[in-house]
Order: C-alpha cells, then sequence, then structure tokens
C-alpha cells in the first residue's frame, strides 16, 4: 500500500513516515502545497494524508486541485490538521475528504487505524 | 430656556430652544433621521448626511423606505414591508437591528456599508407620530471582531502544533517503537505524555472560551431526546468509570424528554456535570442523574457523594480557572473552566446552572432550561468538541 502525506512540519513527517514504514506502507511525502501535486501524480497513493496549512499552496487549495483532476480525484484524502474549527472541517469534507482528524485528539496508532479503515472499507 | 426677570413672568425662549436641539442633533456623532407618521423624512443630521452622502434637500420631505436602501448580506433588497422603519410605524415597537443577521444601507454613490440601527416610534396618545432612526457604520467594529476570532484561532493551531509533536513522539517511544525501556524511562515518559496531553485539554478549553466570549458560538437548536444526549456523554467516559468502579442510576420524570437544543453543547453540558462527577466521586461511588419535566421546564441533576464543594469556596466555583483546595488535592489536572464554559454555554442558550454542596457529603449540579427550550443564535462558529474539559 502506498501512502503520500502532506505536512510541513519536519519532526511531524518524521515520525508519521517511521510509522506508517514500520506498519507496511510505502510513503512518499510533501512539505508544502505545490509539491504536493506532483509528488501525488509520480507516486499514484492508494490514500492522503493532508495537512491544511502549508506553505505555498494551503491544503483547501491542494485538495480542490485534487478532486477536479480525473486521475487523482478517486483518491481518499484525509485531512490531518490542528486546526479545529468546525467551519473547516465542514469545508474539508465538502471539497471531499472523506475524514477530517485534529492531530491533538488522536494518538499516532489512530490516524494508522483510520487510515487503515478507509482503504479497507474501499477494497469491499 | 427659561428667563425670570425680577417679579415678572416666565418667558420661554422658543428660538433658544431650537438652536439648542438643532445644536444637540448636529453635535449626535451617529446619525439621526427623524420621520413623520407615514415615514417621510423630516430631520436629518449631519452625521447622517455625511454617512450617506446625501444632502439633506436630498432626502427631507421623501419616503425614508424609498429614499435610502437597505440590503441584507447578500446583496436583496429588503422591501418596504419589512423596512424597520416600516415595522416601528405599524407596530409601536422599538425595533433593532444591532444583533442578528447584518444590514446594510446604501450610499448615494452605490458603495455600501454595515450598519447597527435602532428605529425608536415617536408615540403621541399611544400611537406612532413618526419615527427617529439612530444608525451608525459599524465596518471597523465587524474588522476587529474577525481579526480576534482569527488571532483566536492561529494562536490555538500554534500552540497545538509542539504538543501533537511532542504527544506522537512520547508515544513511539512508550510503544516501544525506538527501542525497550526501563520501567524508570517509562515511568519518565508517561508523566511527559500527561502533562502534554494537559496542555492539549488547555488549549483546547482556552478556545472554547474566547469563541464564547467573543460571541461567535452558533447555538442551532433542534428537537432532541435529552436521555440520548445524556447516555452518550455517559458512554464518553466508559474507560474512567470501569477503572472507578463507579455506576450511575437513572431517574426520568414528567413526561417526554425532548426539547429544542443544540445537540452539540447539550452533549458538552452533559460530559460536564458527569466529568466532574465522576473526578469527584470516591471509588465505586454511586452517581444519580434525574432529567424531570416540570411545569415550565425541564431540569436535570446530577448528583454525586464525592468531595463537595467547601462553603468558602461556593461562590467562585464558576469563575475561570478557579479549583477548591480540596478538587485540586483529589485530582490534580483539571483546567479550572469546565464550570465557566458551561455556564457560559448555558447563559447564552437561556438556561440555568446552579449546586448543592457540602464538602466530604458531595455536590448536586442543577441545570434547568425552559420548555421552549435553547435560545437560537446565529454564529460563524459551532464549538468543537473538547477532548477532556
Amino acid at each position: 500500500m502506498k501512502i503520500v502525506i502532506v505536512e510541513d512540519e519536519s519532526a511531524l513527517v518524521r515520525v508519521l513516515v517511521e510509522k506508517f514504514n514500520k506498519v507496511g506502507f510505502d510513503v512518499a511525502y510533501a512539505t508544502n502545497g505545490e509539491d504536493a501535486i506532483r509528488v501525488v501524480k509520480t507516486t499514484d497513493p492508494d490514500i492522503i494524508l493532508l495537512d491544511l496549512i502549508l506553505p505555498r499552496k494551503d491544503g483547501f487549495a491542494v485538495l480542490e486541485e485534487l478532486k477536479r483532476d480525473g486521475a487523482l480525484k478517486t483518491i481518499p484524502v484525509i485531512v490531518l490538521s490542528n486546526l479545529g474549527e468546525d467551519e473547516n472541517l465542514k469545508r474539508a469534507l465538502r471539497l471531499g475528504a472523506v475524514d477530517y482528524l485534529v492531530k491533538t485528539q488522536h494518538p499516532i496508532n489512530e490516524v494508522v487505524e483510520k487510515v487503515q479503515n478507509q482503504l479497507f472499507s474501499k477494497s469491499r | 430656556m427659561a428667563l425670570v426677570p425680577k417679579g415678572g413672568r416666565l418667558i420661554t425662549s422658543t428660538t433658544e430652544a431650537k438652536a439648542k436641539g438643532e445644536a444637540l442633533l448636529e453635535s449626535i456623532g451617529d446619525g439621526v433621521i427623524a420621520t413623520d407618521q407615514k415615514g417621510r423624512v423630516v430631520v436629518i443630521n449631519k452625521a447622517a448626511e455625511n454617512l450617506l452622502g446625501f444632502t439633506s434637500a436630498e432626502i427631507i420631505g421623501k419616503f425614508l423606505v424609498r429614499a435610502i436602501s437597505m440590503q441584507d448580506a447578500q446583496g436583496n433588497q429588503i422591501s418596504d414591508k419589512l423596512s424597520p422603519i416600516t415595522l416601528a410605524l405599524t407596530t409601536g415597537k422599538i425595533i433593532t437591528t444591532t444583533s442578528g443577521p447584518n444590514y446594510y444601507l446604501v450610499r448615494k454613490d452605490g458603495t455600501k456599508f454595515p450598519v447597527a440601527v435602532t428605529v425608536a416610534p415617536v408615540l403621541l396618545n399611544s400611537k406612532a407620530a413618526g419615527v427617529t432612526v439612530v444608525f451608525r457604520d459599524i465596518a471597523k467594529e465587524q474588522e476587529l471582531d474577525r481579526a480576534k476570532i482569527d488571532f483566536v484561532s492561529t494562536a490555538s493551531h500554534q500552540l497545538r502544533t509542539p504538543v501533537s509533536i511532542i504527544n506522537w513522539y512520547v508515544e513511539m517511544l512508550l510503544g516501544g517503537d525506538v527501542g525497550s525501556l526501563a520501567s524508570e524511562q517509562k515511568k519518565y515518559l508517561e508523566e511527559i505524555y500527561k502533562n502534554s496531553k494537559r496542555m492539549g485539554d488547555l488549549i483546547d478549553a482556552l478556545l472554547i472560551v474566547s469563541r464564547l466570549e467573543l460571541g461567535t458560538v452558533a447555538i442551532e437548536p433542534k428537537a432532541a431526546d435529552l436521555e440520548a444526549i445524556a447516555k452518550s456523554a455517559w458512554a464518553d467516559f466508559e474507560v474512567w468509570v470501569k477503572h472507578k468502579k463507579l455506576s450511575i442510576k437513572h431517574r426520568r420524570e414528567g413526561g417526554p424528554l425532548t426539547l429544542a437544543v443544540d445537540p452539540h453543547l447539550m452533549r458538552i453540558v452533559f460530559q460536564n456535570l458527569f466529568s466532574n462527577a465522576i473526578k469527584y466521586s470516591p471509588d465505586g461511588g454511586v452517581i444519580e442523574c434525574s432529567i424531570e419535566r416540570r411545569e415550565s421546564d425541564i431540569l436535570i441533576a446530577v448528583k454525586d457523594h464525592g468531595v463537595g464543594i467547601p462553603e468558602k469556596d461556593q461562590p467562585k466555583i464558576f469563575t475561570k480557572f478557579f479549583r477548591a483546595d480540596n478538587a485540586r488535592i483529589k485530582e490534580p489536572e483539571g483546567t479550572g473552566l469546565g464550570l465557566y464554559i458551561m455556564k457560559s454555554i448555558l447563559g447564552q442558550a437561556g438556561g440555568r446552572v446552579w449546586f448543592k454542596s457540602a464538602e466530604g457529603k458531595g455536590t448536586t449540579f442543577y441545570v434547568a432550561l425552559s420548555l421552549s427550550g435553547m435560545t437560537r443564535h446565529e454564529g460563524p462558529q459551532g464549538l468543537e468538541p473538547p477532548a477532556g474539559v
């Protein structure tokens, strides 16, 4: 299984890559919005974890672009952000994200679980 | 203004009174327009002229609802029938648009600005002989509010980032993902984790408090089953309840317990009541939750047999960050914001909260909501579900 992680905090990228590698994923990542699209195109992942506050292009813009692209729009996107406001959650879901997780509210194991559940339910 | 010559009659100078009145009107910083009972403009002050870009000559004698266009936030014209001016004239009541959806007035040059407007009928023999309209430009106020909201949102996001990094790194360490740990090392890491979570809870609580104080929390009442919300909130604490070997007794009285409440906020209220009861209960204790439909309200009571609130602390219990000494000893990690948040939510929603308590004996918290339910409140935001307040 391939996953692309879009996150600008390098410490978080490191620990997420380590964790997903451990559970058997091939991991690619991007640390800004512009690189995100490029990395998704070259990786063709099964799922994307997307932060919202990113340099160069924010997560919402990336999400919109992904969902506009014929080839990329079917890849499930889980938003992983520390922005907690309701309006952000609603907007992300409206734009096509399948889930929205506030980082401080989920242990890292739970993030993995949610990713796996999403892939498991998709394959059925 | 009365001039009293020695030994003579009172002479009132009407010219002087008129001059004073005009000076008063012109000095008022807000726009003031007065109409006759048909709604035609009779008076308009300088501030109104400046705000609207019209001269008094262009407005006086015209029907106000035609002369000045009022729009909603979407740019739709407010019809004559629904204009606050018409409403005040026909109902004889003061109509104010300072709360609720925004209204805009359109200037002579076609640009528009958001306003706070109050239209008051001038009553003669209890009938409206005209209205006075007082309005001011609130664009700057709205900008300031928006800036406050953005600041709170950005600050909480910035504070959460290092907390989530600490959380996940410690989880990896404790999970054995980066090597095995000696038991002393585990203990130290657990303490770090606990306090990082504590910081996260505090950030969440502060975020909620800021939004409540800014008045940006939306209250969207819909018919809801209070019992179901209570049960679901209690289920959140399953692990904790099992650990402390607590049990709960339910009591329901008086008929259907459905009420028009914002389900999200109601859940927060129950979560708060339960978490306090659980926190301060002794292991193996019993908590009682009763929901009763009475004549004009629904009364919720959550009772514990725990440490109780000392009398000297009772007056301060709903204030921000306050924690009684015995509470601190029993449970050192509370934020001290839970009760303030609950009281604030209920205050804005039209409910009440109070308590009865005796030190060492236990506490009962009461929440009352009128049968008409929570008051609706428009707002840009709901409240995030707090992880642990």
